[in-house]
């Protein structure tokens, strides 16, 4: 399997065929994961990827650090960038590099709690189905059912009816990104549990947990990396169309809602700099993680490494 | 994927595929809070004056009785009343789908026509400047928020360059052949805004299956009979690569119709998606039933099609 | 769905013709579709020469909802229906009321009000508009009671009779001093011989199904694309604009869902006018902008907070006094409003409302340290960090830009005071869902036409009235109202009505912020348009529309 596709972490969520993701049925062992990062570090787009996400991650930690919460309001109404304001001030006069600096901690917030709570169910629900292979039909057929469901859109509904906060997009998100996760770990589980090996175990022991924990997670975790990537990304994504609908956190500063407050004052084309800036921040993020898991799996492919 | 729903005739998964569509769409509706009354009223109306709407509606009913008066007129073909227009659902809906269809199919027809050629091209320059050049174009359009680039499109070739109107589907004083040269101008930003996002998936696709098919040992055997490798590359492998591709077009078609909505609303296109979200707005539940319907449907549709088409592409699975 | 196998197969594998074929006909089937709806063109219009062969192009950001004037509530479907169905009364910058289809109109006892019609309007179709038509549209939404505003407005009124071709009388259950101006005002005019085909005026779509629109104002809509445009043709005669005969032949209404791309397209010159009040921070920009002119338009309304009084703590008055004093008013209206509103002195009876406007009444000033004063006589006691033992929920529409972004300054200025304020900002109908449950401890909002003061209070301030978002219920209040709307002599009335506005503010029973004056921009190569009041009517108000003519260098 090569780089592909898992990256298909479209802006609206497509859910995308990700059966080629299905690596090579083979438990990433300390010395496949010594090779991986081998062929990894030789990457170019791969190291500067990570890097990207680190720098994001670090921006978010230290935001306290690195500018103060943005003011209620300030004199200098939509101003472009300059030495005083790097990034030019909103229709209240605040500093959008503040609002962009704190927007990444609520931002990757959201991105990492949804991709966090969609992989927990994701893959129970895909491992518990190649296990017993008794619910597996009854698994897939809810999986398959719940990706032909217009996400955007039923996203919007519950957003609106449920009321705009950031445990809403968390949940919104998560809750229509797990099948995805679903459907990648299925296919690799269902090879594992196939292996001599584990049948093997379940001569030696009943316990399904002990066996799923020991035998079938570590075989997935592959998947599961790739997976996070890519519903993280796909989480700000989504979270920063539901903000610009007006479905986002109105009191928490995200990328989103300076967006949305952008279209709101009717200044997206006059201030350029209130749509750049945090757009710029959007495609960082999602770009550096797409990226980042094409050469993950790029590396982790031995038929690569052989290259 | 699982065999129950595999047996089960083409026609009736996509029934069963529309019937949860449809149920979940209602059992959200129902269940989440949100009172339809409260958004026709006025500030000045009296809580009996919205109790009767709420009868009017039929909301006071159980939920299983609203379920099932549902379900049955639904499958005499009535989808039921706009809450706020007062007019059939279909009426509402059915004026907004061709411009949707057409958007959709547009945007894919040309992301198809772009995406294909530039995965081979990266396949074949495999770990080249190239192939990553365009593995990153293609990884950036998707990551791109679309009513960003939209405004800039609008900016730079509606209002600057005037080359392209701002928004709508047609100018209302076209008439004849001119409507249709207008409704193509219209089309060209969204769609190319749409293209943009999804390109990444098809190029990728499409790159990654070819590669894998240029390793088979039918390519490896044809290499060794001497058949130049453009020709393998263009005429054998790349047979097969599409197979994926087809797969990703069916699925992508069914989603896009519903989620082209912040394309929608940034180039003023008169679709379902927009649609859709001005439905939610006035908490039109009869609307937005009929509207996941419709989505549903398309969704369906799309993939049946696909599965033609794939049939066409893989004889193997004709016979099966 | 799918998870067809990707297996890599034989060389045999061909791509039929029928992949091809597949997409020619999925093409041809979308075409088709399509090709239904593709226009032909229209017969050369045939309007006096006077009158211009121009369309005018308005953007608006939300489609028409309803084509019934008696249900509709959003501000396309007051504009364009406002266009084909007459209202008796319009209504002047101070709020006094002017003749429209109606020329007179007063009281002949306490019980019973009258309007005199003009005899020279008709319906496009060619049936005169009368005072039946007038009279049965009462009494159908007195009887189908259709959510609107129009309904609203009948709680005192029992019924509606023709008693001549120009002269409708109206019966009341009690004296009511302002029925008859905000009737007038309010209420639309609907043609009798097409709306009584319908069971009831409530459910009535009105949607043109039945062979098209019947109007009387001074376009007519013929032709509607869901989503994207309605179009509207000239009649030929409309008495109320000067000649006769409105100037453009043609009014299109586009909807343009985002205010940015509606802007572009006023750039652009694709469209000639922006129906909705432009967002404060791009006034400037677009006063500055060639080819574009700004109108100002005074606000005939208020946005206030009102503070919960079953919530235990806000029922004490220094409580809801020290939340008036922790609200910076002036930073409000400076920067969030970009100076394009002006204070009401924290009274109901706007400056606008010149001859009820009481000077003496003056803003709560911004002031901290009052504010704590006045939650320590209140018996409170700030803990170490200076913030006092209360948290306050306030709810606002996220829908609503401009109160969205004060309601974040209201938030800060009483953290100044110790207060905490909790934001609840949230999609408009779960606003008015809590709104109606009085869910919420401060509520934020605003109104567009608050035109007549007693009516205004009647429904703000007594007891059960649809908007008493205090939930006060003060008697002495409650009688100055109830004496007010009585009274029928002008000076009189003014002068009780000053006294409840006294008390109002006094008692923070309603935390009147400011009235801001909209602006609203159109092209350069237009002019003529008449302002009126507010956003719903504007540059868009009929009179205006069918005045708008290119200016002469065209």
């Amino acid at each position: 399997m090569t780089s592909l596709d898992p990256v298909n972490a479209t802006p609206t969520g497509l859910p995308v065929s990700s059966e080629a993701l299905s690596a090579e049925p083979v438990a990433e062992s300390g010395r496949a994961g010594a090779a991986t990062w081998r062929v990894f570090r030789r990457d170019p787009l791969g190291i500067i990827s990570l890097g990207l996400l680190l720098l994001l991650v670090v921006v978010a930690l230290a935001a306290p650090l690195l500018a103060s919460y943005p003011a209620s309001y300030g004199t200098d109404v939509l101003r472009p960038p300059s030495l005083q304001y790097l990034f030019g001030t909103d229709s209240l006069g605040r500093d959008v590099l503040g609002e962009v600096i704190w927007g990444t901690q609520q931002s990757l917030l959201v991105a990492v709690a949804a991709s966090i709570i969609a992989i927990a169910i994701g893959t129970l629900v895909a491992v518990i189905g190649a296990y017993f292979k008794r619910l597996d039909v009854f698994i897939s057929v809810i999986v398959d059912l719940t990706l032909s469901l217009p996400v955007l859109p039923l996203m919007i509904l519950i957003a609106a009816l449920i009321g705009p906060s950031t445990a809403t997009i968390i949940g919104v998100v998560a809750a229509f990104s797990w099948p995805e996760v679903t459907r990648l770990v299925r296919s690799q589980a269902l090879t594992v549990v196939n292996l001599p090996y584990v049948d093997a175990a379940r001569l030696m022991t009943t316990s399904p947990v002990w066996i799923i924990g020991r035998h079938i997670i570590p075989a997935v975790t592959p998947v599961i990396v790739v997976s996070v990537v890519v519903t993280a990304s796909r989480a700000v994504l989504s979270a920063a169309g539901l903000a610009f609908l007006g479905l986002g956190d109105p009191t928490t500063w995200s990328w989103g809602r300076i967006l949305y407050e952008a279209q709101q004052s009717g200044a997206m084309s006059s201030a350029w700099w209130l749509t750049l800036f945090p757009s710029i921040a959007i495609l960082l993020l999602v770009l550096s993680a797409t990226l980042l898991s094409i050469a993950y799996n790029d590396a982790r492919n031995p038929r690569n490494r052989a290259r | 994927m699982s065999r129950l729903f595999f047996v089960l005739p083409r026609l009736g998964r996509g029934v069963f595929t529309i019937w949860f569509a449809v149920t979940v769409t209602f059992l959200l509706l129902r269940l989440l809070p949100g009172d339809p009354a409260l958004a026709v009223a006025s500030p000045n109306m009296t809580e009996e004056a919205r109790a009767a709407l709420l009868t009017q509606y039929g909301l006071d009913q159980p939920l299983i009785v609203q379920y099932g008066l549902y379900m049955w007129q639904m499958l005499q073909g009535n989808f039921g009343v706009s809450f706020t227009q007062s007019v059939p659902v279909m009426d509402v809906l059915l004026q907004r789908l061709p411009w949707t269809l057409l958007l959709t199919f547009t945007a894919l027809v040309i992301t198809v026509l772009v995406g294909i050629p530039l995965g081979v091209l990266a396949a074949s320059r495999r770990g080249k400047v190239l192939d990553k050049i365009i593995q990153v174009i293609g990884v950036t359009g998707q990551s791109i928020f679309v009513p960003s680039i939209g405004v800039l499109l609008l900016f730079v070739f509606g209002l600057s360059l005037k080359w392209l109107p701002i928004g709508g589907a047609y100018d209302t004083d076209a008439y004849g052949m001119d409507w249709y040269g207008s409704v193509a101008r219209h089309l060209i930003l969204p769609a190319v805004s749409l293209m943009l996002i999804q390109l990444g998936s098809y190029v990728l696709t499409m790159r990654s299956t070819l590669i894998e098919a240029l390793g088979e040992d039918y390519v490896t055997l044809a290499k060794a009979n001497g058949l130049p490798y453009r020709r393998i590359l263009w005429k054998h492998a790349l047979r097969n690569a599409l197979l994926p591709t087809t797969t990703l077009i069916g699925l992508q078609l069914g989603f896009l119709v519903g989620g082209a909505v912040l394309t929608e609303t940034v180039f003023a296109y008169p679709g379902i998606g927009r649609g859709i979200y001005e439905a939610v707005t006035q908490l039109d539940f009869p609307v937005l039933q009929g509207a996941f319907l419709l989505l549903a449907i398309t969704v369906v549709v799309a993939n049946m099609l696909t599965d033609i088409v794939y049939g066409f592409l893989d004889p193997r699975v004709k016979t099966s | 769905m799918h998870n067809h196998s990707t297996r890599r197969g034989t060389m045999r594998t061909g791509i039929r013709r029928g992949r091809a074929l597949t997409l020619v006909t999925a093409a041809a089937a979308i075409t088709f579709v399509l090709s239904a709806c593709a226009p032909s063109a229209p017969e050369a219009s045939s309007g006096p020469v006077e009158a211009g062969n121009d369309t005018l192009t308005i953007a608006t950001t939300t489609d028409v909802v309803n084509y019934n004037p008696l249900i509709g509530n959003s501000r396309s479907d007051y504009w364009v229906t406002n266009l084909m169905y007459p209202h008796l009364l319009s209504i002047a910058d101070d709020g006094k009321k002017e003749p429209q289809l109606a020329t007179e109109w007063g009281y002949v006892d306490e019980l019973t009000g009258y309007y005199e019609i003009r005899d020279d309007m008709t319906w496009s179709d060619g049936e005169p508009v009368t005072a039946e038509d007038v009279a049965w549209t009462m009494n159908a939404v007195k009887k189908d009671a259709p959510s609107g505003t129009f309904y609203g407005q009948l709680a005192n009124f029992v019924s509606a009779e023709a008693v001549s071709d120009t002269r409708v009388e109206i019966t009341l259950a009690s004296p009511d001093t302002s029925i008859v101006e905000e009737i007038g005002f309010w209420g639309n005019v609907v043609p009798q011989h097409v709306f009584e085909k319908a069971e009831s005026v409530a459910t009535f779509a009105n949607n043109g199904s039945d062979g098209g629109w019947v109007s009387a104002g001074p376009y007519l809509l013929t032709d509607v694309q869901v989503g994207q445009s309605y179009s509207m043709d000239r009649v030929d005669e409309y008495p109320l604009v000067e000649g006769g005969t409105p100037v453009a032949a043609k009014v299109v209404y586009r909807v343009f869902p985002d205010v940015n791309t509606e802007i572009l397209a006023l750039q652009s010159g694709e469209v000639d006018v922006i129906a909705n009040a432009l967002p404060p921070a791009q006034v400037e920009q677009l006063k500055a902008t060639d080819g574009i002119t700004v109108e100002e338009v005074v606000g005939l309304g208020y946005a206030h907070m009102t503070y919960n009084m079953t919530n235990p703590d806000l029922a004490k008055t220094e409580v809801r006094q020290a939340l008036a004093h922790a609200v910076d008013y002036d930073a409000i209206r400076t920067v969030v409003l970009q100076g394009q509103a002006v204070s009401t002195g924290s009274s109901p009876l706007m400056p606008v409302l010149s001859d009820y406007y009481d000077k003496s009444i003056k803003e709560y000033d911004f002031d901290v340290d009052k504010s704590r004063e006045l939650m320590e006589s209140a018996g409170y006691t700030a803990d170490a960090s200076g913030n006092f033992p209360v948290s306050f929920r306030l709810i606002y529409s996220l829908q609503d830009s401009v109160t969205s972004q004060w309601a974040q300054l209201v938030k800060d200025s009483a953290a100044e005071a110790g207060i905490t304020i909790e934001l609840q900002g949230t999609e408009r109908n779960t606003y008015l869902a809590q709104t109606n449950d009085g869910d919420y401890d401060i509520y934020a909002g605003n109104f567009a036409i608050m035109d007549d003061p007693v009516t205004n209070f009647t429904l703000s301030y007594l007891p059960g009235g649809a908007i008493n978002y205090t939930l006060v219920d003060d008697p002495e209040l409650n009688a100055l109202i109830a004496k007010a709307a009585v009274t029928a002599d002008s000076d009189e009335k003014i002068s009780i009505m000053r006294d409840a506005a006294k008390i109002v503010h006094d008692e923070v029973y309603d935390n009147i912020m400011y009235t801001q004056n909209l602006y609203f921009a159109h092209s350069s190569k237009w002019e003529g348009f008449v302002t009126k009041p507010s956003e719903l009517l504007s540059i868009v108000n009929p009179i205006s529309v069918a005045s708008a003519h290119k200016t002469a260098a065209q």
